[in-house]
């Protein structure tokens, strides 16, 4: 079950990594398109940053939910550097409760909030929010999911790995 | 006792998870929803926040572009040609590498924006030029390469003060023009602490370059240095926004790595793009986190209470600026700096405005001390880098820094206390501040 768990989450990560380059590519490329077709062709593209500003989203919280490794996050370390084994493990415990209590609780408000926005199309696209905002409900699940596997980990009595840790200061 | 209320409540939540490990944006996530759901406010609010802060910040998208370029730029040979533009310039003299690991960071701090990025790119090819056969102790490498890396981010494009943009609505293009003096200045004095110590430490002289020689290295070049000239343009001519310019730079550096120095492939370009990605998604979690918080901190008036407390102790303009000098390089060991311009900056603007104090040199300055935070010990993200870089111990790197923040200091004296130092070129160009 373990390794099935590991294996997906693996093939999701990587898939991941794929779509936020993907996305910095369509954001560059848009952007260069706007730039060549406003002041070379005279046409200005309101379309353009539009969806250099979606991609940005999307790339923000979909990379933060599924593509980021812990040592890409930015974190404070002072603490968690200088621990040892078991001290850390208390901690990791502490976040991931606290995490997935505090995402958890704000789920049920974010997904009123998100569905209620069906409301409104963006500007030049005419995408309906709620379909563009559902990327924050897939954040706030996947954080709440990646907290809980930390939780079950830290609980069995597998600390944090060392190296992950280690590299994580660096950021 | 009465329960804390719930700003405190939230405040205590992000510190002490931030503290236990938390990456920093997800803890002013959970901090804010803990914040609305203590105070009976509407919990959706955070995704608000975010959302829309995100789908109207246009100006946030040079960040990511911004970025790109610099990551096409090391991917490139345009790395090597700037060394050894660089040595030509510089390497004659005493201590001629450590002269050229300055110049090479005032130069490439045109292309990047970020003092981790210099460090960890250029940086250790520094590193592995300096201590090559023995010519420098590896610590005084070590230390040299991140103080010299804090350029960057103060010189032009600079992430930092296009995050400081954001919450300040001061002129990037006037923020970037501030940061010019200071970022030389810094550069300087490190200089010449190099050449006041190489007699003594008997630094080494490189070879000459031959005189002849300069005109093909300076060509070699010279599309990478043409760079900080097309921003430029692009910025101050009013042609294109300050996104559209990182976007220009980008494209400009894809140019020249792909197209003239025929130095990235495909799959290089694939890798860049991740990689860029990476850094903003990290960088850009940060930003939202403290879009969600910094309603609370509107919600409480937290900028006006503190205003109201520091004007009321009778403060002056120069008080205040060494509070924040203080305050900002206590910080600077604590936080990251990123975190510091969104979050607390926007709370000690108001009282700088009320004091008089003009916003561009005011956040050049913030800028500025929160880089030397970077490389303050005992506490200092870049010193930890280049110990691993290095692999210098700790003790070392910091022995070898304290001169540099010396000097640094008396740099950051001058940016603090003789706001024209910082503000004759913007005006130059047009700034009434």
């Amino acid at each position: 079950m373990d390794s099935l768990i590991r294996t997906v989450a693996g093939w999701v990560q990587r898939r991941a990594e794929n779509v936020i380059a993907v996305l910095l590519g369509i954001m560059f490329t848009a952007f260069v398109t706007q730039i060549v077709f406003r002041y070379f062709l005279n046409l200005p593209t309101g379309w353009s940053t539009e969806t250099v500003v979606i991609c940005w989203l999307w790339l923000v919280l979909l990379g933060t939910a599924l593509a980021l490794k812990e040592k890409d996050e930015i974190r404070f370390d002072i603490l968690t550097s200088v621990a040892g084994p078991r001290v850390r493990r208390v901690m990791a415990l502490i976040v991931s409760v606290a995490t997935v209590a505090l995402f958890g609780l704000s789920l049920p408000a974010t997904y009123k909030y998100v569905a209620f926005m069906k409301v409104e199309k963006s500007s030049y696209l005419n995408i309906r929010l709620d379909w563009l905002y559902s990327i924050y409900v897939v954040f706030v699940l996947a954080i709440i999911l990646r907290y809980l596997w930390l939780l079950w980990e830290g609980l069995r009595g597998e600390p944090p790995s060392e190296q992950a840790m280690d590299e994580g200061r660096v950021r | 006792m009465s329960l804390p209320s719930p700003f405190t409540l939230s405040l205590l939540t992000i510190v002490v998870l931030s503290l236990l490990g938390l990456p920093i944006g997800l803890a002013m996530v959970g901090g804010s929803v803990l914040y609305l759901f203590a105070a009976g406010l509407d919990v959706g609010t955070a995704a608000e926040q975010i959302l829309n802060g995100m789908m109207t910040s246009y100006l946030l998208l040079a960040i990511p572009l911004f970025i790109l370029a610099a990551e096409f730029m090391n991917a490139g040979s345009i790395m090597d040609r700037l060394v050894r533009f660089c040595n030509a310039l510089v390497g004659r003299f005493r201590g001629g590498l450590a002269l050229v690991n300055v110049a090479q960071s005032i130069v490439f701090a045109s292309m990047s924006g970020s003092a981790l990025a210099d460090a960890a790119g250029a940086g250790k090819i520094m590193q592995n030029l300096m201590t090559r056969e023995g010519k420098y102790t590896r610590g005084f490498a070590a230390a040299l390469t991140a103080v010299s890396a804090t350029i960057g981010p103060i010189l032009p494009p600079s992430i930092p003060l296009v995050v400081y943009s954001l919450v300040s609505d001061a002129s990037v293009g006037y923020l970037f023009l501030a940061g010019v003096v200071p970022g030389l200045l810094i550069g300087a004095v490190q200089m010449a602490l190099i050449v006041a110590v190489g007699k003594r430490r008997k630094f080494p002289v490189e070879a000459k370059v031959p005189v002849s020689e300069i005109p093909r290295v300076t060509r070699e070049a010279f599309p990478a240095l043409l760079m900080p000239i097309i921003l430029f343009t692009c910025l101050y001519s009013g042609i294109t926004t300050p996104t559209e310019a990182a976007a220009v730079a980008a494209a400009y550096a894809l140019l020249i790595a792909g197209g003239l120095y025929r130095s990235v492939s495909p799959s290089g370009i694939y890798r860049s793009l991740l990689g860029s990605a990476r850094t903003s998604v990290s960088i850009g979690m940060l930003i939202a986190g403290a879009m969600a918080y910094n309603y609370v901190i509107t919600v409480e008036n937290i900028p006006k209470t503190v205003s109201a407390i520091l004007t009321a102790t009778d403060l002056s303009q120069t008080g205040f600026l060494m509070l924040v000098n203080v305050i900002l390089l206590v910080l600077g060991c604590l936080l990251e700096g990123t975190t510091i311009i969104l979050v607390i900056l926007p709370v000690l603007l108001p009282t700088a405005t009320a004091l008089g104090i003009d916003p561009v040199h005011f956040g050049v300055m913030a800028v500025t001390n929160i880089m030397f935070g970077l490389v303050t010990p005992p506490y200092g993200l870049l010193l930890f880098m280049m110990t691993k870089v290095a692999n210098v111990s700790l003790r070392e790197i910091t022995r070898e820094v304290m001169p540099f923040l010396g000097v640094m200091f008396i740099a950051l004296m001058i940016i603090t206390y003789v706001p024209n130092a910082v503000l004759f070129l913007p005006r130059l160009f047009g700034y009434s501040g």
